[in-house]
């Protein structure tokens, strides 16, 4: 990144030269995170952080890596399952927060004569299809339009490790998060990550030890911020201890 | 001197902010959306809740008028629509204050509210709540000596220009409107007027070159405004967090 980052601070009006220029078919301007259309043409942030432009999409948005998470539909998150009620389960996204509610139907598979038994505390991975402003908000673990779970479902061993959100979308920006630490650990060995947008990793692998020092790992590089070079040292020192 | 911070020091809070100009020490902390008791919910906005802790011994009658001066402030900042239902809450803790604070014949919750602000401010924007606008604040003194307006003066310098007429907070939006104004003493509007002129010299964003040549001048102030050191802070925020894209 060598661009100049634009800093903004809530309340800063986006000029019209800040906006994108569309180079794709979409026409009509996204607006991401951070920023708030102030009929009829006012776009003003926010909250602080860097202003960041995609031509392509069309969007703009404020970058950010701190706060609470805020779930947004579409978005794929571990849950703990607290307790269950009815013909739903009731879920945790993040602490302190009004739960989310699962269906228990909402499993592939699922029907009213063989549901899931989750006991309290067991993880799923799932996404989020309403983020409710004004309701709970409503996770599920099938791809409505299929049936299918596409990797969705319960989480069963394995342990999670809490990261910074900014880490946890950069590990599912695949290589576009330049987290190279795990292709370095992955090529020698096994282990097997699922990552959730509300800042939790969840690894699993052949033995404890692998699967602390990975999650370990994926905690460095988001503290110390490692670089290539940096990841490159932490992998060897990981491969090393194992 | 302009207050110097860091922000997130604590990691168990969503947004956090250590503080520390004139002799105060503030540690702020913000926790939010979260879930709101039943009897506190609004049922179109968020709700805010501010705790001011003070330095020494238990909370009082102090505490809570400053916090409702806070909570007042705060509640025209925070976008509380965008977030119905929920809990904001702002926790202060005041661990350190100027040792003349006592006897500078300033009333103390007028002294310390404008580093309160500022650390609320700043915790926030670490949480990254939805904000519509910024805040910068300032004391302002009207000593019985002289009718020159001291800004954001040191407990030494209140101590030094005692007996004091009138003292002022005001607080100004990231636009330079007028937010919050708490007056103590005897004053004519007059007087008044010039306490707000002085004070936006020191909140808001320089309109051209003059303002901050001024600035520097008078009070030996580098960087200028509060609102260019805002910035600043900020920037050094977006920095930190984008460090993983030019590390190596």
């Amino acid at each position: 990144m060598a661009a100049l980052v634009t800093v903004v601070l809530p309340g800063d009006e986006i000029p019209r030269s800040s906006l994108p220029t569309p180079t794709g078919k979409k026409k009509t301007l996204t607006l991401g995170p951070g920023l708030r259309h102030i009929p009829p043409d006012t776009i003003t942030t926010t909250i602080a952080g860097a202003l960041t432009t995609d031509n392509k999409k069309n969007a703009i948005w404020v970058d950010t890596n701190s706060g609470r998470y805020i779930p947004a539909v579409g978005d794929l998150v571990i849950a703990t399952i607290q307790n269950s009620v009815f013909e739903s389960f009731n879920c945790l996204l993040t602490p302190n927060t009004p739960f989310a509610s699962l269906p228990q139907l909402a499993f592939e598979g699922a029907t009213r004569k063989t549901r899931p038994v989750l006991a309290p505390h067991s993880l799923v991975y799932a996404r989020v299809v309403s983020n409710g402003q004004h309701t709970s908000p409503e996770i599920t673990c099938v791809d409505p339009s299929t049936g299918k779970s596409e990797g969705l479902g319960p989480l069963k061993s394995g342990m999670i490790f809490n990261v910074s959100l900014g880490m946890a979308r950069r590990l599912l920006l695949k290589s576009k998060g330049e987290v190279i630490v795990l292709e370095l650990i992955g090529a020698k060995v096994g282990f097997e990550i699922t990552v959730g947008r509300n800042g939790i990793v969840h690894v699993d692998g052949a033995n404890v030890k692998t699967i602390l020092a990975v999650g370990r790992a994926i905690q460095e590089v988001d503290e110390q911020a490692l670089g290539e070079k940096g990841q490159k040292k932490l992998a060897e020192r990981v491969l090393k201890s194992l | 001197m302009h207050p110097t911070t860091q922000l997130s020091p604590l990691h168990r809070a969503d947004g956090s902010a250590t503080y520390t100009s004139n002799g105060y020490t503030i540690i702020g902390a913000v926790n939010g959306p979260i879930e709101v008791q039943r009897r506190d919910e609004l049922p179109t906005e968020a709700t805010l809740e501010v705790n001011v802790r003070p330095a020494v011994g238990v909370g009082s009658p102090r505490e809570r008028h400053l916090e409702t001066l806070l909570h007042g402030a705060l509640r025209s900042v925070v976008l509380t629509e965008s977030l119905p239902r929920s809990l904001v809450q702002i926790t202060l803790q005041v661990s350190g204050m100027p040792s003349e604070e006592g006897d500078c014949g300033v009333s103390s919750s007028l002294s310390i509210l404008p580093h309160l602000l500022h650390t609320a401010l700043l915790a926030l924007l670490s949480a990254s709540i939805p904000l519509s606008t910024i805040l910068t604040a300032a004391l302002v003194v009207i000593p019985s000596s002289s009718s020159t307006p001291l800004v954001s003066p040191t407990a030494n310098q209140l101590l030094r220009a005692k007996p004091i007429r009138s003292a002022h907070v005001f607080a100004f939006s990231g636009d330079g409107s007028l937010l919050m104004n708490e007056s103590d003493g005897v004053f004519s509007l007059q007087e008044w007027d010039e306490a707000v002129e002085a004070t936006e010299e020191v909140c808001c964003k320089e309109e051209g070159g003059v303002g901050l040549s001024e600035g520097m001048e008078v009070d030996g102030r580098e960087g200028g405004s509060l609102d260019t050191w805002l910035r600043e802070v900020v920037r050094g925020k977006v920095n930190w967090e984008m460090r993983w894209k030019t590390a190596r």
